[in-house]
């Protein structure tokens, strides 16, 4: 796979004589790659991805994105180019009048010619399902929709990898889908995904989830492999998937159960499985004894 | 909420002109208007309503563009008839009140002459709308590059500005609510009720304004945005008309200004 993000040795310090927020960090992300990370506040997340767009610079250490290092100032809309970036708060990153005027703002400062804005403009909102709104006024739409106007911004810009800081947290749970299922479509583009986020939920439907503490990186693997370790989260102040902790909880009970479960119908299949294993021994059971008995 | 002048979506010959064009008739009018008599002023005024028709504007919005600024203007004018000098009407002077025909005339004139600017600027923000002031004032001042002012930074300003009016507003309500919520009572129909009010939501409202440019340059600067040079969605574009309009306007500015300097 090719290496999109190289990240070597990072480590950054807000202000002199305090403890380092991110310290000596290694990692590197594949192109296309579709990743979480989790951990809890805090803990340097929102710091490192800040890296990744050169809105921060390292302290000591190098960030390269596409093979173009953050501290040359010369790549500096190249590498924003590369790397889109979807904040929490969805009203402070809008810049547009109108919706398609902000959409146009990233290619307008590529310099792109009007011809080729309106065209991207037009693909980037088909593409997040808000054609129609062009003319609306950005502070009529709904939550969720600023955070799909704001991925359109960034897709405008053919970006090979969008950058998100926790951007349900404000969203009501149909805004939520919307912005998930939007994801998962744009990784299947071949466009990669680096998600921050609380919900392990949300996390579960990464391939790939990173789990940060006080600045390092301490678990780096599968939603599998992360998720299912339940009293590991725990310790960390996390919040298992429910699903996850109540497979965890039947297990600590002695069933026969696995814990790397994270959505309904996997628990479901898992505990029907259960139910039927129990009941054909029950009936096993019971048959003996009757045989027994006659 | 009332708005003023805001723009009027309409499928008119007025609308479809270039924003620049429209900049700079209000400028020029407001030029003229500055340097002639009643007469003009009245031709002028016959011309403004015509275009507020073709523009397809009902007069009565028109109107009420001025209701913010009326008692302004009622004050300009007590203070034009009563400090003008000159032959005192019939029946003056009462007491030390004194009034003057030289001071109705000047404050009758005057008062027209600003209610006019203010209804000429309400056609342009009617007919066009904000993106497109913004555009054009971009356009109109990339000249002032020589003085090293970048008019591109002027407009992503007033365009940011705009954005966020309703924003702010919005951010506003929720602080006096929420200052209401917990037992704050100013009596509004007081001044200094006002002012308390005001005072009590301009802290609050400042600091989230802070907190609120922070994001908003970390946003602007991960969607590249670099100061100087960029492009737009749309490129205006002048056509024979809008030519000719600037044309007629200049002519008309210099001929006023040879004849009433």
């Amino acid at each position: 796979m090719k290496k999109i993000i190289r990240v070597q040795n990072l480590t950054f310090t807000y202000e002199a004589g305090r403890p380092p927020a991110l310290k000596d960090l290694n990692l590197v992300i594949g192109e296309g790659e579709y990743i979480a990370i989790i951990g809890p506040n805090g803990c340097g997340k929102t710091t490192l991805i800040r890296h990744f767009n050169a809105l921060l610079l390292p302290s000591t250490g190098e960030v390269q994105v596409d093979g173009l290092s953050t501290q040359d100032h010369n790549s500096l809309l190249e590498i924003r180019r590369r790397v889109g970036m979807v904040f929490q708060n969805p009203d402070n990153q809008i810049v547009g009048m109108s919706v398609e005027e902000d959409v146009a703002f990233g290619p307008g400062n590529l310099g792109l010619p009007a011809a080729e804005v309106r065209r991207r403009v037009d693909q980037a909102l088909a593409t997040v399902g808000l054609t129609g709104f062009q003319t609306r006024p950005p502070h009529t739409l709904s939550g969720g929709q600023k955070q799909l106007l704001a991925l359109a911004g960034l897709l405008a810009m053919n970006p090979k990898i969008i950058i998100l800081d926790e951007p349900t947290s404000s969203l009501d749970p149909a805004g939520k889908k919307n912005v998930l299922t939007l994801l998962q479509k744009l990784n299947c583009q071949g466009i990669g995904i680096i998600h921050i986020t609380h919900s392990m939920d949300e996390a579960a439907i990464a391939d790939r989830v990173l789990v940060m503490d006080r600045g390092e990186l301490i678990a780096d693997g599968s939603p599998d492999e992360i998720l299912s370790r339940v009293e590991w989260l725990k310790s960390l102040g996390l919040a298992p998937p429910k699903v996850t902790e109540l497979m965890w909880q039947l297990q600590q009970g002695g069933e026969d159960v696995g814990t790397s479960i994270f959505t309904l119908d996997d628990a479901f299949n898992e505990i029907t499985a259960l139910l039927a294993q129990l009941r054909s021994s029950t009936n096993a059971y019971i048959s003996g004894k009757v045989r027994e008995h006659v | 909420m009332y708005k003023l002048g805001h723009y009027f979506p309409r499928e008119s010959a007025v609308h479809r002109r270039d924003p620049r064009v429209k900049i700079i008739a209000v400028i020029a009018l407001s030029i003229i208007i500055m340097h002639v008599n009643a007469i003009g002023l009245l031709i002028a005024t016959g011309m403004t309503i015509a275009v507020s028709q073709l523009a397809l504007i009902p007069l009565k919005s028109l109107l009420k563009t001025l209701r913010p600024v009326l008692p302004f203007f009622f004050c300009l004018f007590l203070m034009y008839i009563f400090f003008t000098p000159g032959r005192p009407l019939p029946l003056f002077p009462i007491g030390l009140v004194q009034i003057s025909y030289e001071g109705l005339h000047l404050g009758l004139l005057q008062v027209w002459k600003f209610v006019f600017l203010v209804v000429a600027a309400s056609i342009l923000t009617m007919t066009t709308p904000q993106s497109e002031i913004t555009m054009g004032l971009e356009r109109l001042l990339r000249p002032l590059v020589i003085l090293g002012i970048s008019s591109h930074n002027i407009a992503m300003m007033v365009s940011l500005a705009l954005r966020f009016m309703p924003t702010l507003l919005d951010e506003m309500n929720s602080i006096s609510e929420a200052q209401l919520a917990r037992g704050a009572n100013f009596n509004p129909r007081r001044i200094n009720g006002k002012i308390k009010a005001i005072s009590y939501l301009a802290w609050p409202l400042s600091i989230n304004i802070f907190r609120r440019c922070n994001e908003l340059v970390d946003a602007m600067e991960a969607r590249g945005y670099q100061q100087g040079h960029r492009t737009y969605l749309r490129e205006l574009v002048l056509n024979h008309a809008d030519y000719y309009l600037i044309g007629a306007l200049t002519v008309i500015v210099i001929a006023v200004l040879l004849w009433h300097p």
